[in-house]
């Protein structure tokens, strides 16, 4: 019996990334060329082992396979991505969340790889609450850096709406206040800096178009 | 018997009693006639019901809601609460846990190599609102443009945008999911080209993914 069971458990041990490497195989076939598909299968197969999402993964060969980026590049991506998933797990874990979906790590990972580091990422899940979605508050946080918001004013700039009560589409409006500053010549930090305090539509309140001279107090 | 004809206008005032078959052209009397004549094959008697149908349409209306085998199907299938107790031996609870991890096992194992492509998960899509977005590229000379993205698996032939015209203008409307979307236009399938109007974020690749955030109120680009 006692034998039985051990080796039921290797089988279900062996099975699991067994099965996400075949179904990878499978879902990339035509859609990358085959060294990809091997590739990105081994190493879905080793993500899936360690219980992690391997839908990110496919989704990054499939972009890029779409968009003919080299093969070797297409890899180094993908294994790039996989190491971020192991990492946002950690970051999750220490967050309080032992057991987050893979939307959640998905999310994380990409704030990961705008430049957010584990410990930030840590904070902001911490402080992520109802209504709040977190994968999508994480995703928020990552665009913002991506835009050039440097990473420890993203973190100010989204708990403070969070902490200020303002609803998840003023979350998700964020990156849009950004972008409208910087269309207006701002910097990403000095358009993020007047926002979730005012109406300057991501513009500072000290900031002035260019060409604009600046008023003076008589 | 096909009733797709289409009558002339004319002849269908004649039909409505709005002029006589003198007042129209003569081109089109045959045509009137046949139809006067077609109408008039139409069997016109009033319709009489019986006093008692409205009695035997409840009684069967009773009969099939008193039915056995209704009763039995709406047990079936309605739901309701249920309170399981069980006591069981340890060695029973983790023996049935693994048979069923090992079951598990061998359907991830046997499962067909096909997966079929396209679109986002079912079930993701659904339980989250989805919101109309309009994509919009200016792109003159373009012999077709389409929008691709995390929504639609990247595929650029999922969503082709189409020319306003000869303004050089291509647009498109998607349903999307609520929440943020990486997408980029591709433009006569060959150039890959970040949405001008809308921020953008590193794809990995050393390329520009454009950004678009959707939420419960509107779609737009961030």
């Amino acid at each position: 019996m006692k034998h039985a069971a051990l080796v039921l458990l290797l089988v279900t041990a062996i099975a699991v990334p067994l099965g996400a490497q075949s179904d990878v195989a499978a879902r990339l076939a035509g859609r990358v060329p085959p060294e990809v598909a091997r590739a990105v299968a081994e190493i879905a197969a080793g993500v899936a082992a360690r219980g992690l999402p391997v839908e990110p993964l496919v989704q990054k060969a499939v972009e890029g396979g779409a968009k003919g980026v080299p093969s070797d590049r297409v890899i180094a991506a993908v294994r790039a991505l996989a190491a971020r998933l192991d990492e946002a797990a950690g970051a999750l874990r220490s967050a309080g969340l032992s057991n987050p979906d893979a939307d959640l790590v998905d999310g994380t990972a990409y704030a990961l790889s705008q430049g957010l580091s584990a410990a930030q990422v840590r904070d902001l899940a911490r402080a992520i609450h109802a209504p709040y979605d977190a994968a999508t508050t994480l995703r928020v946080a990552a665009t913002l850096s991506g835009l050039g918001v440097p990473p420890k004013q993203t973190v100010q700039l989204v708990e403070g709406v969070l902490q200020a009560g303002g609803t998840p589409d003023d979350v998700l409006d964020l990156p849009s206040e950004v972008e409208a500053g910087m269309a207006h010549g701002a910097s990403a930090a000095q358009a993020a800096q007047g926002l979730g305090h005012d109406d300057t539509h991501g513009r500072p309140p000290t900031w002035v178009p260019p060409g604009h001279a600046k008023k003076h107090k008589p | 018997m096909s009733m797709s004809k289409t009558y002339h206008p004319l002849v269908k005032g004649l039909l409505d009693g709005e002029r006589s078959l003198a007042d129209l052209p003569p081109e089109l009397r045959a045509e009137a006639e046949e139809a006067e004549r077609l109408l008039g094959a139409v069997d016109r008697t009033p319709v009489s019901l019986s006093p008692a149908l409205d009695a035997r349409v409840m009684a069967a209306v009773r009969r099939r809601a008193a039915s056995p085998v209704r009763r039995a199907w709406r047990r079936l299938v309605e739901p309701r609460e249920f309170e399981l107790r069980l006591r069981i031996r340890p060695w029973i609870a983790w023996g049935g846990a693994l048979a069923v991890a090992a079951a598990t096992a061998l359907v991830v194992l046997g499962r067909p190599s096909v997966i079929p492509a396209g679109g986002p998960t079912p079930t993701r899509v659904a339980a989250r609102d989805s919101i109309y977005v309009r994509f919009v590229l200016y792109a003159p000379g373009a012999k077709r443009v389409a929008v691709a993205g995390t929504f639609n698996q990247w595929d650029q032939n999922a969503a082709p945008l189409v020319p306003a015209g000869t303004s050089g203008i291509w647009t498109t409307t998607l349903a999307l999911p609520v929440g943020q979307h990486q997408y980029a236009f591709v433009v006569d399938g060959q150039r890959w080209v970040a949405d001008p109007g809308a921020p953008a974020v590193d794809d990995g690749f050393g390329r520009r993914n454009s950004v678009v955030a959707v939420t419960a109120h509107a779609g737009r680009a961030l």
